[in-house]
């Protein structure tokens, strides 16, 4: 191989642990050509997985959809925490979409706005 | 046909940023002592085709991302090993529609682990020869990874 030539994944990623509230928490953010992937987990898998998203209109504000497409619906903390995230990344710049999966021992507010404030710190937009 | 890897261990509270994920330079320090996730990235070049995989380890589950030329993200699928009967459960949980690309490998991934699957795939659709590839190469890496729990005497689906 040429040793000039160097390989780039075309998907660029962070990865954090830190500890929210005495749980210690994996942050992983994925960047795509069409998306964004948010893993946040404290129990070992995904959880609840949202799909966020910006509606663009050309008269008023966008405005944000945020759904649970698998998981936890009953959590509105987690909707929250989407909407947080997608208006972020719509006011940086970028109209992505966004997949969150959260899976968290406690759904408390104040963890879902550490683990908000926990992924802005480690953005990709 | 070339490929390029990148394994990655992260350590706790030990933070990186990686947004070139170079093959070429980046052998991360391995400060493992738990390793509680595990994320390796990894291209094949077939001769019409460049697939790129994004395999990351959870203790309890595995994401996988497949991408067929581009980085887009593709349908999102979920399987699962479902009680009584130990049947394997596939559910489309983004993107999909009539086109089920993705779901069986999803579904075999889960056969061959034992573990939660979550897939994400870009590759189009009506292309089985594709499919294939790309699972082969898939369970390769996760057979080279440790993910994929000896058969000794049950089905085998290689």
């Amino acid at each position: 191989m040429d040793s000039g030539q160097s390989f780039r994944f075309p998907v660029a990623h962070n990865a954090v642990s830190l500890d929210i509230k005495g749980n210690k928490t994996e942050i992983i953010i994925c960047k795509y050509d069409d998306k964004f992937l948010v893993i946040v987990t404290q129990i070992g898998c995904m959880g609840t997985i949202l799909h966020a998203r910006k509606e663009e209109s050309v008269l008023t504000d966008p405005t944000y959809s945020v759904s649970i497409i698998f998981g936890k619906r009953d959590e509105p903390w987690l909707i929250a925490c989407g909407r947080q995230l997608i208006e972020h990344i719509s006011c940086s710049g970028s109209s992505m979409h966004l997949v969150l999966s959260l899976g968290l021992k406690d759904h408390s507010p104040e963890t879902l706005k550490d683990v908000t404030l926990a992924v802005i710190e480690n953005r990709l937009w | 046909m070339a490929s390029e890897e990148l394994d990655r261990n992260f350590s706790e509270l030990h933070v990186t940023r990686d947004s070139d994920c170079n093959g070429k330079s980046k052998i991360l320090e391995n400060q493992a002592v738990d390793g509680d996730f595990q994320i390796t990235c990894f291209t094949e070049d077939l001769h019409d085709v460049t697939l790129h995989f994004q395999i990351i380890r959870l203790a309890k589950q595995i994401f996988v991302w497949i991408g067929c030329n581009t980085a887009k993200f593709g349908h999102l699928y979920a399987a699962a090993i479902t009680r009584p009967n130990d049947q394997v459960a596939v559910t489309s949980i983004l993107g999909g529609t009539s086109d089920n690309t993705g779901s069986g490998i999803a579904r075999r991934l889960v056969l061959k682990t034992g573990l939660n699957i979550i897939v994400a795939c870009n590759i189009p659709k009506d292309s089985p020869m594709l499919e294939a590839t790309a699972e082969r190469k898939l369970a390769e890496k996760l057979r080279s990874l440790g993910y994929i729990r000896p058969k000794p005497g049950g089905m085998s689906l290689d």
